[in-house]
């Protein structure tokens, strides 16, 4: 079955079979299928089926999500390759709020993820007697002093600490996963490629170098595509 | 119940395409046997733009390839880990065993790390070295030939080296090392670990005009699109389909072998999992290759008049002695590796070079040895990077932690710095080591499942206190600091669940003997002449030197015996 009539198949079997795809879809079902859509990496008709309940429904209110993004921007501010919306950081979180949702996630996105927001309030609320949206960045910040570093034993804040740690990972996880990060971190690779050993200028910055008698027997690139043939000890001929 | 039965006899029905399966599959389909392949999952051929994974990036899955549907991440190409839903197991006497299940085409072969090791003359007889155990019925001589086609069916790439219990084979020319195995052959050979190019079967230079060639990107797990490396499905059941042989049903869980009153089989009856009917085809033969614990379960529910307990069951053998491969593992943190100039460092789907078993196991406290594998470098990221992204600054005094630009620096910084040692060993077969039915418990299908018993025994801990103790030398002998703490006696030494190494074997072992043994040394069952078992099941001893391998060989031997059987009119 093509990807585009499993898709269609499986949305049906969602909504009911006996109602055609046309009369019966919302324009709110229309966005979940054209985001279902969007992703295309190869999953069986049950992990569709799977990515279709994570991309559909709420799980964070605006006003959380809004909070999610301020936090965020203050773990990683934007620079020259964007910003945290750039690198969907925020979209994330409320995806991985309604995948981690197997009883072994023992629920995440509310004892943890939520469960932060409504932490960081706290003490927002008690320092500043605002909300984190209603606080300036340097207000924050200051909260943060006090909670980003494992170091700090007050007992009072060892909750916040954890649950920092966790929006600090995910943060961090989701950027460099990003279009945006995986350029800014620099990696070269997911391409095809002729490996052909460690550059020659990286092997004498760290004072290394290839053994002859080990290189010597490593593919000759230049030879790939002969068809490979051996003598009867074994010994590669071509 | 309806059950639905085809008229056709087929010459040999094989159970499974995976290695096995998939190798049975080549050669009787190729030498004009007409062969019913029946899969329990669905058709997959990483080429399918619709099924392809290869070449994706992180953000093309919704999660970030985060494991919540697949253990090893999204793009990671088994349907199926762990566990399934609807096919439960158990494990009794407060031991775990982990049974992996990939249902597709091709099995767990699309998946593999491709580490692809001949066993040893030794391997093949470790009893009359030990004393413990069984020696195989078939010496390293037997099944040469096997492996010297296999190399050139398939395609491994390795250097001859003449070692002991390490044969050479027909190999295709090593990929030269990345810049973290360089320090490791230095580590490695400080300590006196013998160190070597790995043994993996990719395609390094071209071996036939179907299967591309290598192009790099390291990501073998996901199963390469281009046939680059090995998958059964992709370079042998695809290819088979096309001589007009092989009928192949797919999403179809066998769950008995079905017999006449004398107790021979007759065929196969299965589960048809998009219709949810039951089937019945008929054969002249039967090969199991469904994998081991798969085998064994599909045997013991193939209870009769004639097999009371299960097909095959009279010497109350099937299920015992399953062993998994040992397994121990050490992140290294190498502070000379901070700061990297980055370059594409992808190289093949796994290490370009490895340790085999370098010592004499009589002078040591347990008697198998192991190999260590290597990984590390600037690979591609995935969920979970960044995650402690200044973890490494205690080693400098500094704090970790933190919010900032300054993150980011910490990442890059400490980005491909980290190598990990993994131990990978054998383990002392053992009766009281098992799968059986659960009586009480069905799957989804309404068919018995298995539970489990497995404990390792003292051999396997010491080994595994052994591969730490060697980790941490060669940790700091390649200017390394070894993450963690050194498992102790209380952490079982950080032994591996069994099962997790996936590499499962014994379930119905090889021997001369009826009575000792449940398949002779062509894997054909003692008690029935025309039912054959080509996975991982007959394995006597799993060496060190990961199953795939010899499962291969071994098919291509049993189904040249099973041609030689049909030409004969034997069956």
């Amino acid at each position: 079955m093509k990807r585009r009539d499993s898709i269609k198949t499986m949305f049906l079997g969602s909504i009911g079979a006996s109602l055609t795809l046309e009369s019966c879809i919302t324009s709110e079902d229309k966005t979940v299928l054209d985001q279902v859509w969007q992703y295309n990496y190869g999953r069986t008709t049950e992990e569709l089926k799977w990515d279709y309940k994570v991309l559909t429904g709420k799980f964070f209110s605006d006003t959380e999500l809004s909070t999610i993004e301020k936090i965020a921007n203050i773990i990683i501010p934007p620079n020259e390759y964007g910003s945290i919306k750039d690198a969907g950081v925020v979209e994330l979180f409320e995806i991985i709020a309604k995948d981690f949702s197997t009883p072994a996630h023992n629920q995440y996105g509310e004892k943890v993820l939520r469960r932060g927001l409504i932490v960081f309030e706290s003490i927002c609320n008690s320092r500043f007697n605002k909300s984190i949206l209603e606080c300036s960045d340097e207000q924050i910040k200051s909260i943060f002093d006090d909670i980003a570093f494992s170091d700090n034993k007050d007992e009072d804040l060892q909750e916040a600490i954890r649950l920092f740690a966790v929006y600090r990972g995910m943060v961090l996880t989701g950027y460099f996963t990003s279009e945006i990060g995986i350029k800014d971190l620099g990696y070269k690779g997911n391409t095809p490629n002729v490996w052909d050993g460690v550059p020659e200028e990286i092997l004498k910055d760290y004072s290394v170098s290839y053994d002859e008698e080990w290189i010597s027997r490593c593919v000759d690139q230049s030879k790939r595509n002969d068809l490979a043939e051996w003598d009867e000890d074994g010994n590669l001929l071509t | 119940m309806e059950i639905i039965k085809s008229k056709k006899e087929y010459d040999v029905i094989v159970v499974g395409s995976g290695a096995g399966g998939g190798m049975a599959t080549k050669i009787l389909s190729d030498a004009g046997v007409n062969v019913a392949l029946v899969e329990s999952g669905p058709y997959f051929d990483p080429a399918n733009p619709d099924q392809q994974t290869q070449l994706k990036w992180p953000w093309e899955s919704p999660r970030r390839g985060a494991g919540t549907n697949r253990a090893f991440g999204d793009f990671h190409m088994s349907y199926g880990d762990w566990s399934l839903d609807g096919e439960p197991y158990s494990s009794v006497d407060g031991t775990d065993f982990k049974w992996w299940r990939s249902r597709m085409l091709g099995g767990r072969t699309n998946h593999w790390g491709r580490i692809s090791l001949r066993f040893g003359p030794r391997d093949f007889k470790s009893k009359d070295f030990d004393g413990l155990g069984e020696n195989w019925p078939i010496s390293y001589e037997d099944i040469k030939p096997y492996y010297d086609k296999l190399d050139k069916l398939v395609g491994v790439y390795g250097t001859k080296e003449n070692m002991f219990n390490e044969p050479d084979g027909f190999f295709l020319p090593p990929p030269k090392p990345r810049l973290h195995e360089l320090f490791y052959i230095k580590g490695a050979r400080k300590s006196n670990v013998k160190v070597m190019p790995s043994r993996l079967s990719v395609l390094t230079k071209r071996i036939n005009n179907e299967r591309g060639i290598c192009f790099y990107c390291g990501q073998c797990d996901r199963s390469c699109s281009v046939y680059g490396d090995f998958s059964s499905s992709s370079c042998l059941v695809i290819p088979s389909l096309k001589g007009g042989k092989v009928d192949l049903y797919v999403n179809s869980m066998v769950n008995e072998v079905i017999t006449d009153n004398n107790g021979r089989a007759t065929g196969v009856s299965f589960i048809n999992k998009e219709n949810g009917k039951d089937y019945k085809i008929k054969g002249k033969i039967v090969v199991l290759a469904a994998s081991a614990c798969a085998t064994a379960r599909i045997l013991l529910n193939s209870k009769s008049r004639a097999h009371p307990n299960g097909l095959g069951n009279s010497s109350n053998l099937i299920g015992k002695y399953l062993h998994d491969t040992t397994g121990a593992g050490r992140g290294v943190f190498i502070p000379e590796l901070m700061n990297r100039k980055i370059y594409n460092e992808d190289g093949v789907g796994g290490m370009h070079v490895y340790s085999p078993w370098w010592l004499d196991s009589r002078k040591l406290d347990f008697p198998r040895g192991y190999h260590i594998e290597v990984s590390g470098g600037m690979t591609l990221p995935q969920y979970g990077i960044g995650w402690n992204p200044n973890d490494f600054n205690k080693f400098f005094g500094l704090r970790t932690g933190g919010y900032g630009d300054s993150l980011r620096d910490d990442v890059k910084k400490y980005y491909g710095s980290t190598v990990y040692l993994s131990g990978r060993g054998e383990a002392i077969p053992l009766k009281e080591n098992y799968c059986e039915i659960d009586p009480d418990t069905n799957d989804k299908y309404g068919v018995p499942v298995l539970k489990f018993r497995y404990k390792w025994s003292d051999y396997e801990y010491k080994q595994a206190k052994h591969m730490h103790d060697t980790f941490e030398e060669i940790a700091y002998n390649m200017g390394g600091i070894p993450l963690g703490n050194k498992p102790t006696k209380k952490d079982n030494y950080g032994i591996s669940v069994p099962g997790e190494i996936i590499h499962e074997v014994g379930t119905t072992r090889m021997g001369n003997d009826p009575k000792s043994s449940v398949v002779n040394k062509y894997e054909r069952l003692h008690d029935v002449d025309n039912v054959y078992v080509v996975d991982a099941a007959p394995f006597v001893s799993q060496a060190d030197k990961n199953p795939t391998w010899t499962i291969m060989a071994l098919s291509m031997r049993t189904s040249e015996y099973i041609i030689d059987e049909l030409k004969k009119q034997n069956v």
